[in-house]
């Protein structure tokens, strides 16, 4: 067993908090990608049938409200590894 | 859900409802003396509430537009709203007058209404259909 010193130890938490912070920032970019192709989608679908806008943008509306959830739990647990709160 | 053809009433019912649901905490954390709390999750809950019509602004501009520029123009946005969502989340970490956590749940009322409204819609309809069944 290798014992390291308080301020050796603090390092190194600190360390592997910043890059687990960094890993879970990665979460954030997949809603961004779904929901730009989920709008492209819907632009597609409103050409095609324009009496169907209004439901159309009420489900993309609920879509990317629910689906933008996942980023920002993400965020939320990035701040409390830097920060530690 | 009701209003699926009317997009702009279904986003006035969906702030009325996250604003119903949001008095319990607001009044739990003020009688219990807990200003910070009150204080974050109010501010979490004006931010979440202006990100939405942000969205829906948003939304509506995309439809105009051809499929690649709506998809690049919406996947552009999200991201100027997650920096948003950052400013927000580090301000409340940041100020001592903030409580976070309460931020980060003001911030998330709008997305637990939407979905606590959809379950209890499908339990209405699955309710209904047992009735119309034994009918």
């Amino acid at each position: 067993m290798i014992d390291f010193s308080p301020e050796v130890a603090a390092t190194i938490i600190n360390t592997v908090s910043y890059i687990a912070a960094g890993a879970a920032m990665i979460a954030g970019m997949g809603p961004g990608i779904g929901m730009g192709f989920a709008a492209g989608k819907a632009t597609s679908a409103v050409r095609r049938q324009p009496e169907a806008r209004g439901p159309i943008l009420t489900t993309m509306l609920l879509g990317q409200v629910i689906s933008a959830s996942t980023g920002i739990y993400s965020l939320v647990i990035a701040i409390f590894l830097i920060y530690g709160i | 859900m009701k209003y699926i053809d009317d997009p702009h009433r279904l986003q006035i019912e969906i702030i009325k409802k996250t604003y119903l649901i949001s008095l319990l905490p607001v009044l739990s954390s003020l009688i219990a003396g807990e200003y910070a709390i009150t204080l974050g999750f109010v501010f979490g809950l004006l931010i979440a509430t202006l990100l939405l019509r942000l969205k829906y602004n948003n939304i509506i501009r995309a439809l105009n537009m051809e499929e690649e520029s709506a998809e690049k123009f919406i996947r552009n946005r999200y991201f100027l709203e997650y920096a948003l969502y950052f400013l927000v989340l580090f301000t409340a970490a940041r100020h001592a007058n903030l409580n976070f956590l309460a931020a980060a749940v003001g911030l998330f009322m709008i997305k637990f209404t939407v979905i606590m409204w959809s379950i209890i819609d499908l339990l209405k309809d699955t309710f209904q259909r047992q009735i119309d069944e034994y009918k």
